[in-house]
């Protein structure tokens, strides 16, 4: 029983579906066992990704743990291939740091999920499924089961926003959860859709008969002309863009991040958003090293279109949630520009922002979660001095704050320096520019999240306003987890790049290679 | 060399281990934990101490030590500390004022309820300030800099129930910022352009010619900033006088003896570097020079104590840059020093009159107060007359030395200015001495108001003390190869007195304090009158020169409107325009489309008709 083993990757995808089918045969209202059930699970794939990501040996580098069993063969002019679509799993530096992520963000979503009393069986079904997806497309090393997982990872959301989500309403304008969870369903499969047919493309150009990702490579000098690279790394570019919120095909992802349930929230914008970026270095890096090289100067410019619009629209923003989801667009923006130096110090910051980026989010929006349970407002023309009453809160709140702005000595600065100098290293004095406007970035970023903490925060509390109670143990509980993360990454961030850098490393020198 | 830099983390290390503790465990701890804090500031003098004889037993030997904390291919960034005198007088200056502020914070802070959050943020800031002081290299410098930035923030808007505090240490945290986004870009054109970031390899590069001029010249822009920013320079001056809405032991600490001498500090690191770019140095003189006489002049318009000793601050800071400008090494050092004794100890004086009088900060409601709070008020007048330039009080050595300097370094005319800020400097300080100090009791609590507790006291008489003979390590020692401090940082400079320059502006400096005297404590001449005379101008210095409001209406009309127009566009025009409106067009065509089934055999056949036409003549055109 070799695909029992704890070292098999595929335990990520399988746990979360076992923790589904439980969950179908408990009674919808014994709401308690419902949510202990679904932390245990939680709890046990958290672990799992620990054990990922210690046990990964960042000096031998390469993809390790890898399973592969044979799932379809395909007769074609290529006769009958081997590997024609395999459930292949594998993880890399880069990989490992995202399991790790996502296994702090669904452990830590599921514990501050304990508030929801609403068919919450249906709620952890639904939010496992989704995770479930995340983690298949972090470990797949073939195209069919990469896209599958894909997929996956993303429809669920329509449900969870279109049940568990919330409206909102402005003077001006409204946002029901409904538009927020059809915007975000539809935009993101369109994505898909170009991204599928960059896949087939891709699959029929090689003429291999299959859909792995190795046998795909071993052709690329031979079968994928630079025209063909370049067409389809646009399209998949795009594709992928969207999901990671590339200008001008975020508009779906502020919305959806507001109307989408605290959980939801932080799993969207803590790791959803990063399967794009993800993306674009597995499958359009890897598969299309050339198109990279001539894409990247693009995707290096609308990055910094990113960073810079996504600030000024979360300063022009009211709404605690609507900042949040604006500096995601803005911070997203980084690890586009990461993406886009092509250099190691560059890729390296990129994936680090992935992390560093998945963690503070998910720690915004769990106290912003925590502050609206509370007050049942997020409005910050009406909340004000809620550090009084809400100590600690108050503290997380500042603590991710800091780290959205790259304070050193927690885990945004250390990513955001990595991309800053990538930046500058490469395209001469474009990179300059570039670099500059990246770190003017990060000065907005000050700007709007000092003047959030000093309006809600600070000064004196509104009375007309109900008690408040601080945070609760669980709560406490959850957001120390990724406190502690972005603190060990802004203190210590060596041992995340050894590894990060083991994965980063054959992809550029493929690309370097090619060009 | 039993104390070499191999250790020098330690310094910094205790202080952050105590925050940790303080902040964590505080409420917990006896006395709410304050002890922790004090013990490491104390520890950390005692560890300087030793440093300090160790490195005077060696000979003067530069040291340093480094741990990887990033290597990724060829970028390597370490947190790196070395010892030299640079550093070593500014661990001396550290470490002494951070632990009398701490013993004083005791009398001033007791019965807070967040006392044990107030110490730990100061261990925190004396941790990041070490660091920054032993930091080998600009990126942990910048490292550093930014959270002794935090610390600031922390402690500016501690009591942030205030509006006036919360908004103080925004405006703080986001002015710095500003330039600390040049210093980053300065130190990324620098790394880019001799790939590391090790201060003595980044200069020793630029002299070998390894950078090219046009970087050169603008990471030496881009550093000056950063410096600018964290130095209140004009036009970043701003957020210091609001900086003083966070407790007065922190104004002393923060303020103005250590953080905001931090870019003073920088541009002595970098001066060989900046040296090289033609005519820079003139340009950093003229900036020092502009918010010399500047902030000068305000603090002798200001009624609020605090504010008063914060324009002097940003006055004094001025200074220390004109005098780096003018190449004077030793001399900016030496004041930097002189200078954060002084008004550590005017500023915990301020708060001793403060704290007697109930937290009032008006100091036109004060007068007569040596009579209730004689230590106070002595010591008090030992800082104003050392800052004054007073012989034998420390002042007037430094001063002393920086007018040498920028004499020698910038000529004459640049000296005739600055000797108007000399004179400056005198009368207002005279001034905020005699209107708190002298003449009849302006008001209720004025009359009721009392001496401190001896634990505020006795860190006013040890500063005072210090302030006084601190002069003296300006001379050489007739023994021993002590040369005085200048030759200590500088071993290039040589103590000497010029026969003109040092009556002269001892002379100004007189002058400044009769007038002042004459004006406010034995009014023979009616300020009143002067005000009157030149009421136009008297209300353009009180109102700052509307600085502060050019700023607010930037923010207002500018950033926060551009902010405002990019997330309506992004709202109007990029989703409900682009995206749902192809959304929507996808929906209307479909409507258009919908009624071309009209169900009725005609249309069909009609269609069909037309189809098969098309096709023939496609068929026949193709098949020839």
């Amino acid at each position: 029983m070799e695909f029992l083993s704890f070292s098999n990757p595929a335990g990520l995808v399988a746990l979360p579906i076992l923790g589904c089918f439980i969950l179908f045969f408990i009674p919808g209202h014994r709401a308690n066992l419902v949510r202990w059930i679904s932390t245990i699970f939680a709890f046990a794939v958290l672990i799992i990704s620990f054990y990922f990501f210690l046990s990964f040996d960042h000096s031998e580098g390469g993809r390790q743990f890898i399973y592969e069993y044979e799932w379809l063969s395909l007769i074609g002019p290529w006769g009958e291939s081997q590997r024609a679509i395999s459930m292949s799993v594998g993880i890399d530096g880069i990989a490992v740091t995202m399991v790790l992520l996502t296994g702090i963000v669904m452990f830590t979503g599921t514990v501050v999920s304990w508030n929801i009393n609403v068919n919450n069986k249906d709620f952890f079904i639904l939010y496992f499924l989704l995770l479930s997806g995340v983690f298949g497309v972090f470990i797949a090393y073939d195209l069919f089961f990469f896209f599958f997982f894909y997929e996956l990872s993303v429809l669920p959301m329509y449900l969870l926003i279109g049940k568990w989500g919330s409206s909102s309403k402005f003077s001006s304008f409204e946002r029901t959860k409904e538009y927020s969870a059809m915007k975000l369903t539809l935009v993101l499969v369109a994505g898909s859709v170009l991204i599928w047919v960059a896949i087939i493309a891709m699959f029929v150009q090689s003429g291999t008969g299959s859909f792995h990702i190795d046998e795909i490579q071993k052709v690329i000098p031979d079968k994928f002309s630079s025209e063909f690279q370049s067409a389809f790394f646009l399209m998949l570019m795009i594709g992928f863009g969207i999901l990671a919120g590339l200008w001008p095909f975020h508009t779906w992802s502020p919305d959806g991040h507001v109307a989408a349930p605290t959980a939801v929230s932080m799993v969207h914008a803590g790791v959803l958003m990063k399967l794009g970026a993800f993306g674009i270095i597995r499958v359009g890096m890897t598969l299309l090293p050339e198109g990279a090289q001539i894409w990247m100067p693009l995707l290096i410019g609308l990055g910094a279109v990113n960073v810079i619009y996504g600030a000024l629209s979360a300063m022009g923003q009211t709404d605690l949630k609507y900042v949040i989801g604006y500096s995601s667009v803005s911070h997203m923006g980084y690890v586009l520009m990461g993406l886009g130096t092509l250099s190691l110090v560059g890729l390296n910051g990129a994936v680090l922002q992935m992390f560093s980026h998945g963690v503070m989010t998910a720690l915004f929006f769990a106290v912003v979660g925590m502050i609206y349970e509370r007050t049942h407002t997020r409005d910050s023309l009406v909340l004000s001095g809620l550090a009084q009453k809400m100590g600690i809160i108050a503290i997380f709140f500042t603590l991710a704050g800091l780290t959205s702005l790259g304070l050193p000595g927690l885990s945004g600065f250390a990513a955001e320096l990595l991309i800053f100098i990538g930046i500058f290293q490469s395209y001469e004095i474009w990179g300059i520019i570039l670099g500059s406007l990246a770190v003017i970035g990060a000065a907005i970023t000050a700007v709007y999240i000092l003047r959030l903490l000093s309006k809600v925060f600070f000064g004196l509390p509104d009375d007309t306003l109900p008690e408040y109670l601080d945070s609760t143990r669980r709560e406490k509980f959850a957001a120390s987890i990724l406190v502690i993360f972005i603190v060990l990454v802004g203190l210590w961030p060596f041992p995340f790049v050894k590894v990060i850098e083991s994965g980063v490393e054959p992809i550029l020198l493929q690309i370097v290679g090619a060009g | 060399m039993i104390l070499s830099a191999a250790y020098a983390w330690i310094l910094p290390g205790l202080a952050v281990l105590a925050f940790c503790i303080t902040s964590l465990f505080g409420k917990n701890l006896p006395y709410k934990g304050i002890f922790l804090p004090i013990a490491a500031a104390l520890l950390g003098f005692i560890f300087f101490c030793l440093i300090f004889v160790d490195f005077i037993s060696t000979g003067f030997n530069p040291s340093s030590v480094s741990i990887d904390w990033i290597v990724i291919d060829n970028l390597s960034i370490t947190w790196g500390f070395s010892i030299d005198e640079i550093s070593i007088l500014m661990l001396g200056l550290v470490t002494f004022i951070s632990l009398l502020v701490q013993i004083y914070s005791v009398g001033y802070m007791s019965g807070d309820p967040r006392i044990s959050w107030y110490f730990a943020v100061h261990a925190l800031f004396a941790g990041a300030m070490l660091a920054l002081v032993l930091a080998d290299n600009l990126l942990f410098l910048y490292f550093c800099w930014e959270l002794v930035g935090l610390g600031s923030y922390l402690l500016i808007g501690f009591w942030f129930e205030k509006k006036a505090a919360s908004e103080a240490a925004k405006k703080a945290f986001i002015t710095t910022r500003l330039g600390d986004v040049g210093l980053l870009i300065g130190i990324i054109l620098l790394f880019k352009a001799t790939g590391t970031f090790h201060i003595p390899s980044i200069i020793h590069a630029a002299q070998e010619g390894a950078i090219a001029e046009s970087t050169l010249m603008w990471s030496s822009l881009l550093l000056f900033l950063g410096a600018m920013g964290k130095s209140a320079q004009f036009p970043f001056h701003v957020w210091l006088p609001d900086a003083m809405e966070g407790p007065t032991p922190v104004s002393a600490l923060i303020h103005a003896a250590t953080m905001v001498v931090a870019g003073v500090y920088l541009i002595a690191r970098m001066l060989p570097l900046l040296q090289m770019v033609p005519g820079f140095l003139t340009l950093v003189a003229i900036v020092g020079l502009f918010t010399f006489l500047f902030a000068g002049i305000i603090a002798l318009v200001m009624t609020d104590i605090k504010k008063i000793l914060a324009y002097s601050t940003i006055s004094h800071l001025g200074l220390m840059i004109l005098t780096l400008g003018s190449g004077g090494l030793a001399a900016a050092m030496f004041h930097l020093l002189v200078h954060g004794f002084s008004k550590a100890l005017l500023f915990l004086g301020a708060g001793s009159v403060m704290h007697g009088m109930n937290g009032e900060s008006d100091c036109w409601k004060m007068g007569g107060l040596r009579r209730n709070m004689s230590v106070t008020g002595i010591t008090f007048l030992v800082g104003c007359l050392s800052l004054a330039g007073i012989v034998p009080l420390s002042g007037f050595f430094s001063k002393d030395e920086m007018l040498l300097s920028i004499y020698e370094g910038l000529g004459p005319i640049f000296l005739f200015i600055t000797l108007v800020g000399v004179f400056l400097s005198s009368l207002y300080m005279i001034r905020l001495f005699c209107v708190i100090f002298i003449g009849e009791h302006r008001s209720e609590g004025a009359k009721s108001s009392h001496e401190s507790p001896r634990v505020m006291t006795y860190p006013l008489v040890i500063l005072a003390i210090f302030g006084t003979v601190l002069g003296i390590l300006a001379l050489p020692l007739p023994f021993g190869d002590f040369e005085g401090l200048g030759n200590f940082i500088d071993s290039k400079h040589h103590f000497h007195l010029s026969p003109w320059v040092t009556p002269l502006s001892l002379l100004i400096a007189l002058a400044g304090l009769v007038i002042g005297y004459m004006c406010y404590g034995y009014p023979k001449i009616s300020h009143h009158l002067v005000a009157l005379r030149f009421g136009y101008l008297y209300k353009l210095t009180v109102s700052k020169f509307y600085i502060d409001e050019l700023y607010q209406w930037i923010i207002d009309k500018i950033v926060l409107s551009a902010a405002r127009f990019v997330s309506i566009f992004d709202r109007v025009v990029v989703n409900d325009t682009g995206v749902d409106g192809m959304g929507m067009s996808v929906l209307l065509s479909a409507f258009k489309v919908r009624l071309i089934q009209t169900g009725k055999l005609y249309n069909y056949g009609a269609a069909m008709g037309i189809g098969i036409f098309f096709m023939a003549v496609m068929w026949i055109l193709v098949s020839n």
